[in-house]
């Protein structure tokens, strides 16, 4: 009903909006005062459109919008006031039911139907308490998951156009193809043969030692050969990077700092450039400062240096530890580069045959190659986190169902006391709406907790850890959705309620009509099925789990202290001292070092000469992994002897030093034979790593490639042998907890090699615990939604029972007078309980069989449709079905039948 | 009228009702022939919205410092839908206070030079 009448026929644009704007005005407004104004306004618009044209119209209307907007709120409040006041004077009087005046304004209307919406709400604050709880958790895990998933997969590098950047990886044609580094002539020719990139760069990491005023310290350092920065679009925070220029042997080393590791060493103090810093007993040059938030997930690194190869090193084609990343030209496919490096791979393959046999070429983008390794264990959290969010949806429409149903009455007077259907239907729908508010801004805080603890939790095995953040779009689609289905659901049944009208439903009162009990039950049906699917899916990563720790690692872990010193260059001889100096300290039974502790990964790989079966010439001989290790690292480790013996510090066998290989290794290559006394060399022909050396002994194979997958061939080298080898680990026995004992042993250490850094200091124990983090993490959030999920879906049938009980207590009464024992009707609840989870079983089972095998990636010596998994949730979720059923069950055995046959 | 000054007459009257109260001395006037009579008067220094003449046209009538009337003979072109006002004997006084009020502040500035004798600001030696 407009105010201010109806427009004439020929009224402008303007005009007719400026009426339609006072619709905005209180009913309370006079009708003549709105025509009065839009008189007014209609005269000023004629005059400016007839003076000054549309233009001047639109700027008229312009003005007056403020102003309008003003006299609107001012109108408001006064209405308000003197509501407030007229409903001080009533209030004994009125009641809660206030018949709807159709004359009331759309402000007006919606302001009462929150009104009434927060008051019903409070009213039952039980039902809105556990609505808003649900809600907030379904949102909340859904936000902090979907931003994880959105920091890590999603969001493009924080690199400048990050399509346009490739890594370039050198690999066999094995099958699996195995992927190594390149070497620093390839990388060269690379660079200068090919047309589709732009920029290319090379990269490896190394650990650095910083001499500064106090203790030297260790840093992650990304040695570069060309403009790396180039390639990834970045700039400093001041200074320069580094340039091709730096890259030259005669130019002063330069180094690029972090930003963290700038304020570490100085404080945020901006006149570092130029200074001079030790690093790795050379003098560098800084040169610049990256800034904050920096962050190059292929290499994580506190500083960059120039690797300055000499002319020599250049040609090199023998060692493979480059990893290489280019920029492609605009408009260059990521195929078209592949096509061209792997033409570049031929030529090398035909013109360095020696080095170069079965040498392949491709690209892969630098995200890709970042993200790849994570993205399944993501994908499977948002699939799970998904389900939350359905089992939320389900929920919040089943509440309102509730509620609509219990209210036939109550809508049945309203309607009766002339309120409009769609009135009655936007009051429900406010409800809704007010609940998802709430649930959302609970969620929102709940959200920010998981996030914060799933980053504390995961800082070491995801990428791009920096760049997660707590997602608003995520935040609002969740809401949104839960929104819309909220009302979706209540819709319905609030369009039923609203036509009840009969003097009957009004008798009913609060008991309410029978209606949606069929749709309530079928939604505690799919509630039951998702907590199956979420219950299978936590059940199979729990075994999963289990199996994964009770892998054998192949020697002893406990009370084992590690910790790691860039004593490469230093003699064996002083290494040896610093063992038996450690040797000698309380509570330490024994000590060795090695170049990689077990389960830590591949470590470093060489080609495997066995000098009987020589290598035919067109064929490179296959690489395998290598550790360097003092005498004594096996009894120190505890990893046990299968076959001859242990080398001892002198051994020198047939002028060879003895070698020790796995059983992984030995199995490979001697299968059904013995391998003792075999003579193998590692090594590129020509520059072999050791001369002839014969195996003594095979030692039991420890996990290195990780838990879940079968060990690598290994071959044990001596210490003396290898000299060169830059970083060692030592690793201490000790008699009672590992702790106890690291400042003695840093002591010894720092005694024997004052300008080496200690690092990474950790109990055997902690390096294995890190490394199943990820699969813990993943049964963990999986499994707290499935708890979620299934005390949700108890909540629902409990909800569901208690409801047909209420509704049927005419009936059971009855039937208890006619001679029902009590256990009869109690097994009758619990039957109908029994059917709604037997339902949801089915189902469940059926959608769990088809979605497990997504995630059998992810599992480890589970297979994804395993039967005592299923057999066991099968079981819990009819248990917990039985369970919900029990109390509305011994509600049902208490009706009092004459009382059930007397209440109308 | 008592020059007694009464509290509320020290309060200044805004831009707009005292160029409303202005405009009705000369006599009684609809809304927007009211606008339109003070945008010629100020030069379009001052320029009313139709809320905002709403506004304060509700204001003074509230105060009783205008009044709606019907005109004595109907002005060509009269609609009746148009409300014509006019100043009360209230109003009056309040104009005639607000100018009190105005002139007592530009006699301030006189006292400081700020302005000449005749409302002109002194102007420096050696020019015009």
């Amino acid at each position: 009903m407009t105010l201010a009448g109806p427009a004439t026929p020929r009224a402008s644009l303007t005009s007719r909006a400026f009426r339609a704007a006072l619709r905005l005005l209180p009913s309370t407004f006079a009708p003549g005062d709105a025509r009065e104004l839009a008189h007014i306004y209609e005269a000023l618009d004629a005059e400016t459109r007839r003076t000054r044209g549309w233009p001047g119209a639109a700027l008229t209307f312009a003005r007056e919008l403020p102003d309008l907007a003003h006299l609107v709120v001012r109108e408001h409040a006064a209405a308000w006031r003197a509501e407030r006041m007229r409903r001080r004077q009533l209030r004994r009087i009125a009641s809660y039911q206030r018949p709807y005046s159709e004359d009331t304004s759309m402000i007006e209307s919606l302001l009462q139907d929150v009104r009434y919406a927060a008051r019903a709400l409070r009213k039952n604050a039980s039902f809105a308490a556990i609505a808003v709880a649900t809600l907030a958790l379904g949102i909340g895990a859904n936000t902090a998951i979907f931003s994880v998933v959105n920091g890590v997969l999603l969001r493009p590098l924080a690199v400048r156009d990050p399509d346009r950047v490739v890594t370039v990886m050198s690999y066999s044609a094995t099958v699996p193809p195995s992927v190594y580094g390149s070497s620093p002539a390839n990388f060269m020719d690379l660079r200068s043969d090919t047309r589709a990139a732009s920029q290319f760069a090379a990269f490896s990491t190394s650990p650095a030692t910083v001499v500064g005023p106090g203790e030297p310290e260790s840093f992650q350092a990304v040695t570069t050969v060309g403009d790396i920065f180039g390639v990834l679009g970045v700039r400093p925070l001041f200074g320069r990077t580094l340039t091709p220029n730096d890259d030259s042997p005669s130019a002063a080393a330069a180094v690029v700092l972090s930003h963290e590791t700038w304020q570490r060493l100085y404080g945020e103090d901006r006149s570092v450039i130029g200074r001079t810093v030790t690093i790795n007993r050379k003098p560098c040059v800084i040169v610049g400062v990256m800034p904050p938030g920096f962050r190059f997930d292929a290499a994580p690194a506190d500083l960059w240096m120039p690797e300055q190869w000499s002319p020599e090193f250049t040609a090199n084609r023998d060692q493979y530890y480059l990893q290489i990343v280019a920029r492609l030209r605009p408009g260059v496919t990521v195929e078209r580069f592949s096509a061209e490096l792997e033409t570049v791979a031929t030529r090398l393959r035909t013109d360095h045959a020696d080095f170069n046999t079965d040498l392949h070429l491709s690209a892969t983008s630098l995200q890709e190659t970042i993200v790849s390794a994570v993205r399944p264990r993501l994908l499977m959290l948002m699939g799970a986190v998904g389900f939350l969010l359905l089992i939320t949806c389900v929920n919040l429409a089943n509440l309102t169902l509730a509620r609509a149903s219990s209210r036939h009455g109550e809508f049945a007077v309203r309607r009766a006391l002339g309120a409009a259907r769609s009135r009655v239907v936007r009051q429900l729908l406010t409800e809704s709406v007010l609940l998802a508010t709430a649930g959302g801004i609970a969620g929102l805080a709940v959200g920010a907790v998981l996030l914060r603890a799933i980053i504390a939790a995961e800082r070491t095995s995801l990428p791009r850890v920096d760049e997660i953040s707590l997602d608003p779009m995520a935040l609002g689609f969740t809401i949104t959705v839960s929104l819309l289905a909220g009302m979706a659901v209540g819709l319905l049944p609030a369009m039923r309620a609203s036509t009840a009208r009969s003097m009957e439903v009004i008798r009913q009162g609060t008991r309410g009509s029978g209606a949606h009990q069929g749709a309530r039950s079928a939604l505690v049906v799919v509630e039951l099925a998702v907590a199956l699917m979420l219950l299978s899916g936590a059940g199979l990563l729990l075994r999963s789990f289990g199996r994964l720790l009770a892998v054998n690692t192949g020697f002893a872990t406990e009370r084992l202290l590690t910790m790691q010193m860039s004593v490469g260059g230093k003699s064996t001889q002083a290494v040896e001292q610093s063992l038996e100096r450690i040797r000698a300290i309380p509570g330490v039974q024994a000590a060795a070092v090695t170049s990689q502790l077990p389960v830590t990964g591949r470590g470093g790989g060489a080609w495997l000469n066995i000098v009987d079966r020589p290598t035919p010439p067109n064929e490179t001989p296959p690489a395998e992994a290598y550790r360097v290790v003092s005498p004594n690292y096996f009894a120190t480790v505890g990893i046990q002897l299968v076959r001859g013996r242990f080398p001892t510090p002198d051994d020198r066998v047939d002028h060879g030093p003895a070698v020790v290989v796995n059983q992984a290794l030995a199995k490979k290559y001697w299968p059904g034979e013995d391998p003792i006394g075999k003579q193998i060399m590692l090594g590129a022909p020509g520059n072999y790593l050791n001369p002839a050396s014969p195996i003594v002994g095979v030692v039991g194979d420890t996990p290195d490639g990780g838990l879940d997958n079968p060990p690598i061939p290994t071959v044990f080298m001596p210490m003396r042998v290898a000299p060169w080898w830059p970083v060692f680990t030592y690793v201490i026995r000790t008699s009672g907890p590992p702790e106890a004992v690291t400042s003695a042993v840093r002591r010894e250490l720092r005694a024997a090699f004052p300008t080496v850094a200690i690092r990474n200091v950790r109990t055997m124990e902690s390096v294995l615990h890190d490394s199943v983090a990820p699969a813990r993490l993943s049964m963990r959030l999986v499994g707290a939604f499935a708890i979620v999920a299934l005390i949700t879906a108890a909540l629902g049938v409990f909800g569901v029972l208690s409801f047909v009980v209420a509704q049927r207590t005419r009936e059971l009464g009855i039937r208890m007078a006619l001679g029902a024992a009590p256990g009869d009707v109690r097994r009758m609840v619990i039957a109908y309980g029994g059917r709604l989870a037997t339902a949801g079983l089915v189902i469940g089972l059926l959608g769990s069989f088809a979605l497990t095998r997504l995630i059998s990636k992810l599992l480890f010596g589970v297979a994804p449709t395993d039967p005592l998994t299923f057999a066991s949730v099968s079981a819990i979720l009819l248990g917990i079905g039985v369970l919900a059923s029990w109390i509305p069950a011994r509600r049902a055995t208490r009706i009092d039948p004459i009382a059930a046959l007397r209440s109308d | 009228m008592s020059e007694h000054r009464k509290p509320e007459a020290e309060a200044p009257l805004s831009a707009q009702v005292f160029q409303i109260l202005l405009s009705l001395l000369d006599g009684d006037m609809h809304g927007y022939a009211l606008i339109q009579d003070i945008r010629r008067r100020t030069d379009d220094e001052v320029v009313l919205t139709a809320s905002t003449l709403y506004a304060a046209v509700k204001r003074m009538l509230g105060v009783g410092w205008i009044e709606e009337v019907q005109p004595e003979e109907p002005p060509a072109g009269h609609d009746e839908r148009r409300r014509y006002y006019r100043m009360t004997a209230a109003g009056r006084a309040a104009a005639r206070a607000e100018a009190q009020r105005l002139q007592r502040l530009t006699d301030m500035a006189r006292e400081k030079r700020l302005l000449g004798p005749l409302g002109r600001s002194p102007q420096p030696k050696g020019s015009r």
